[in-house]
């Protein structure tokens, strides 16, 4: 009976968080101006968020086949999610003509490193 | 010298120039590209000129005369009376239907025989399959062709060769910028894309071949299998899919599909509807081969809904499929 509670507990906390996370990536998504801020946020929903829900799941259905079956969505999700944050924030680096304006970096950036002067 | 705009007569004619796509006479592909790197107002003035040639020209007399003789009038209400039609059609149809949740005898006798026959008379566990590939084939069949059709017409318009060659501008551009965003120059993409593609390629294949015993089938693998091909591109770089995927192997494959599934189905259609056996063995219920025809046709349906999606990213991305311009 008390593990029952527990088990109950657990997955309205890890449901209620999951919950919480896309409200804010949600949130972040339409309150930031500048395209890595927002990637930044909707990152939160598609890492966080995701694992929380499937954590969830998990617990709620015990352990069986389908466990693996949810884990390896998390795994495939957490592969792929981040990559398409990182190509859209290559592709917003390389193509803003004034990058300095929001982006902070070390040194000076040159056409080998793939920033071509686009005023020509 | 040949007016370039010379007027063709008649309806032949005027047909024929439709199909050359000269009748839009304002567009001049060769001038166009030079004003690529021209100011402004030098590209306003010369539109202007050009437009003032194309008045002036005996094309631009004809088509006004044409215009006055009624001809696009003509055209136009022929177009909406052909919409019109087509919507009471349809209007027509929609109103001589059953109620929703209302009983009607001719569905309810169709889905007792899908329900309660389907297993029996199609071997296929998954009715829906059953369905699609054997009750409704020609509809199916009548899908592949769309799909077909649709990369053909995406090929017309977007592939590139000498006739609609960029600009050196935009040739500069291309291969100094955009090589430069190739993803699979970023270690990233190729670590991930190791990953990905061997389980995208096996799970495609396995809603291919378990088409007929739970959901997936033919429509459903072959856009997986697309899939893993868009992303074995984007991983390891286009030229090593293009030593499989060439436009000759991906219009000899679709060929192949689309025609066994023609003469297969024929066949069936023909023995059945003249009371023949047709020799075709539905196997055990669950077993992979099993379904009669519907595992074949379903592998033929899902390789051209594979090379339609490869083919229609490769015309996008580039200009062409399999890298031959």
């Amino acid at each position: 009976m008390i593990l029952e509670w527990i088990r109950f507990v657990l997955i309205a906390v890890l449901l209620l968080g999951a919950l919480l996370s896309f409200a804010l990536a949600v949130f972040g998504v339409y309150k930031f101006g500048f395209v890595m801020n927002r990637i930044h946020s909707a990152g939160i929903g598609d890492t966080l968020g995701l694992f929380a829900v499937t954590a969830a799941l998990i617990l709620a259905t015990g352990f069986s086949f389908d466990t693996l079956k949810l884990a390896l969505l998390v795994l495939f999700l957490w592969f792929t999610a981040p990559v398409s944050s990182h190509f859209l924030g290559q592709v917003e680096f390389f193509t803003n003509p004034h990058p300095e304006d929001e982006l902070k970096w070390e040194g000076t950036l040159t056409e080998e490193d793939g920033r071509p002067d686009r005023k020509q | 010298m040949k007016d370039e705009f010379a007027p063709r007569s008649g309806w032949t004619g005027r047909f024929l120039a439709w199909l050359d796509g000269d009748l839009d006479l304002l567009i001049d592909a060769a001038d166009a590209a030079e004003e690529y790197d021209a100011p402004r107002e030098e590209i306003k003035e010369k539109r202007r000129e050009r437009r003032q040639r194309i008045y002036e020209s005996e094309r631009g007399r004809a088509i006004r005369h044409a215009e006055r003789r009624g001809f696009y009038i003509g055209y136009t209400v022929i177009a909406v009376i052909c919409c019109v039609l087509l919507i009471g059609v349809l209007l027509y149809a929609i109103a001589n239907l059953p109620r929703y949740g209302q009983e009607n005898r001719e569905t309810v006798e169709v889905v007792e025989r899908y329900v309660e026959h389907g297993l029996q008379e199609t071997g296929a566990v998954n009715i829906v399959a059953g369905m699609i590939l054997d009750y409704r084939a020609f509809d199916t069949l009548g899908e592949s062709h769309v799909l077909f059709t649709a990369l053909v017409c995406v090929m017309i318009l977007l592939r590139l060769d000498s006739k609609n060659m960029r600009t050196d501008f935009e040739d500069y551009y291309t291969t100094r910028i955009d090589r430069f965003h190739e993803t699979y120059r970023d270690v990233i993409m190729q670590r991930v894309g190791m990953l990905l593609v061997p389980s995208i390629f096996i799970y495609g294949i396995y809603i291919l071949l378990n088409g007929q015993n739970s959901p997936g089938g033919g429509f459903s693998g072959g856009a997986v299998l697309g899939a893993g091909l868009i992303i074995a591109s984007a991983s390891f770089g286009m030229s090593g899919v293009d030593k499989v995927y060439t436009l000759r192997a991906s219009m000899i494959i679709t060929f192949v599909s689309l025609a066994f599934y023609s003469f297969a189905k024929g066949y069936v259609f023909f023995t059945g509807a003249n009371g023949i056996e047709n020799h075709i063995p539905k196997g055990t219920p669950g077993a992979i081969l099993s379904g009669g025809l519907i595992l074949p046709l379903d592998i033929a349906v899902g390789f051209v809904v594979a090379c339609t999606m490869f083919g229609f990213y490769s015309l996008f991305r580039r200009g062409s499929i399999g890298g031959e311009t």
